[in-house]
């Protein structure tokens, strides 16, 4: 894992060296969606890493990859295509239904997403920027066992962003709802034999709603530099159960808009997490599905 | 617990290392007054104050705020006679400060603007003389409206308002702070 992390930066890296005369549109934050679309006829390539890690016991630790090809179609309708990627690494903890114990493996393809976003209204123009976003996605690989499972998710996004101060500081909020059908694989035989006899591993089919609510705000404190903060605040709802969980993640976001290339980090903190907990979890947080803290890494460059 | 522990601030030191500092200065003060005013034969600096009161009625006159305490004003003299007035502006672009100038009538015309910094990722294309033309003549009357009398740039839309809004608020200015001046 650690050697996978270091071939991520220097991913990165080489990438920032890159002087080519391009330019980006950006993402101002790491979670939350601006209401923005890009310029028609114009292409950009955004690359985005998240590390999630912290589940509580064991040891958890996962990357998820997601490239994504963008081009303005209008100047107010934006394309977009997503190859998703990931990697796991966890250990000494079991969680009915969603972790059958150990497994590891280095990046490797997970998914498939494409995506329209059009944008209603203009932040700069308009006063106050507003845009839909709708995306329909496949993955095969479990982003939290890290096992096979077919997921089949249609989202919609509401995004909202409007500029204080001529632009210096920037508001962004979203509202979304993905609807999630999904089909696990069976463990294999091996695995079974090294679970409890009542570990719960369903491979029925399951439909999952998730609603999701997020808000951000980032300020120009030095020219091409800005600072902020989001949170994002999320509820599933299964078929069976009703409320399953929720979450709700925050913390500080940096951004930097050169000339060449744009690039956000943001460190996301679990604050709050309720409904179902798994056995042998101590602290009062979602921990099922998430973890306690996340960090992400995007960066874009337009052709 | 998780064996790895990441520390996001070195991924910040990594950002701040690879990013490069870039400036675009295309015109310095001199040569946009010359291209404002090519008749001119004195340009008489002021350092204009603008009290509370002033930003106050720009900010009524134009909607626009007045960020500066102190504007960069040059009186503009041909043979004796004052001819318009020579203004040195800044707008929030979306990464950096857009420097231009702006040329004015006395009575109150929008004589030109000239873009002197630029250091945009887009929208370079306000530097264009056909995009700066369709100021030329706008008094305060007019109503400074991307899509309805100036065009909007695509990708830029950030800067071309925040121009088109400055254009407006020295328009303002001028009327507040300007024509009192002896």
């Amino acid at each position: 894992m650690i050697q996978s992390t270091k071939l991520y930066m220097l991913t990165f890296i080489a990438t920032s060296c890159i002087n080519t005369p391009v330019h980006a549109d950006e993402n101002l934050f790491g979670y939350i969606k601006g209401a923005e679309t890009l310029p028609e006829g114009t292409l950009e390539f955004d690359q985005t890493f998240t590390y999630r890690a912290d589940k509580d016991i064991g040891e958890y630790s996962a990357w998820d990859s997601k490239s994504e090809i963008e081009y303005g179609i209008t100047d107010r309708l934006t394309a977009a295509t997503y190859l998703k990627m990931q990697s796991i690494n966890t250990s000494g903890i079991a969680i009915d239904a969603y972790i059958p114990g150990a497994e590891h493996y280095y990046l490797k393809p997970s998914g498939l997403e494409a995506e329209l976003k059009y944008n209603f209204l203009s932040p700069a123009k308009d006063d106050f920027g507003l845009a839909g976003i709708v995306s329909l996605s496949y993955d095969w690989l479990d982003k939290h066992s890290g096992l096979d499972k077919d997921q089949y998710s249609i989202e919609t996004i509401l995004a909202a962003q409007k500029y204080y101060l001529e632009g210096q500081m920037i508001w962004a909020g979203s509202l979304g709802m993905e609807a999630t059908y999904a089909h696990r694989a069976p463990l294999s035989a091996d695995r079974l034999a090294s679970l409890p006899v009542d570990f719960d591993w369903p491979t029925h089919s399951e439909m999952e709603i998730e609603l999701t609510a997020g808000t951000g705000i980032t300020y120009r404190f030095i020219p091409n530099w800005f600072i902020g903060a989001e949170a994002q605040y999320q509820t599933e709802f299964e078929t069976e159960v009703g409320t399953e969980r929720w979450s709700l993640f925050a913390g500080p976001t940096l951004h930097y808009g050169g000339q060449d290339w744009w690039a956000t980090v943001t460190w996301f903190q679990q604050l709050k997490g309720g409904g179902e907990r798994y056995s042998g979890q101590t602290e009062d947080l979602h921990l099922v599905e998430k973890t306690k803290h996340e960090l992400r890494l995007k960066f874009g460059i337009d052709f | 617990m998780s064996k790895h522990h990441f520390n996001p601030y070195w991924i910040i030191a990594i950002t701040a290392l690879t990013a490069p500092a870039y400036a675009q200065d295309y015109l310095n003060t001199q040569q946009a007054q010359q291209v404002l005013f090519p008749e001119a034969e004195t340009f008489m600096p002021l350092l204009v104050k603008i009290n509370e009161q002033q930003r106050d009625d720009i900010k009524a006159i134009s909607g626009v705020r007045q960020r500066w305490d102190i504007q960069k004003v040059w009186k503009v003299v041909q043979k004796g006679q004052h001819i318009g007035w020579f203004v040195i502006d800044d707008v929030v672009g979306k990464h950096e400060f857009i420097t231009y100038a702006i040329g004015l009538s006395v009575d109150g015309h929008v004589v030109g603007i000239e873009i002197m910094s630029y250091r945009e990722t887009k929208g370079d294309q306000v530097r264009n003389s056909d995009w700066r033309n369709q100021f030329k003549q706008k008094t305060i009357k007019d109503p400074f409206k991307l899509d309805q009398d100036i065009p909007n740039i695509s990708g830029a839309t950030l800067s071309c308002r925040n121009l088109t809004d400055g254009v407006k608020r020295i328009l303002a200015l001028q009327q507040v702070a300007l024509n009192h001046e002896p």
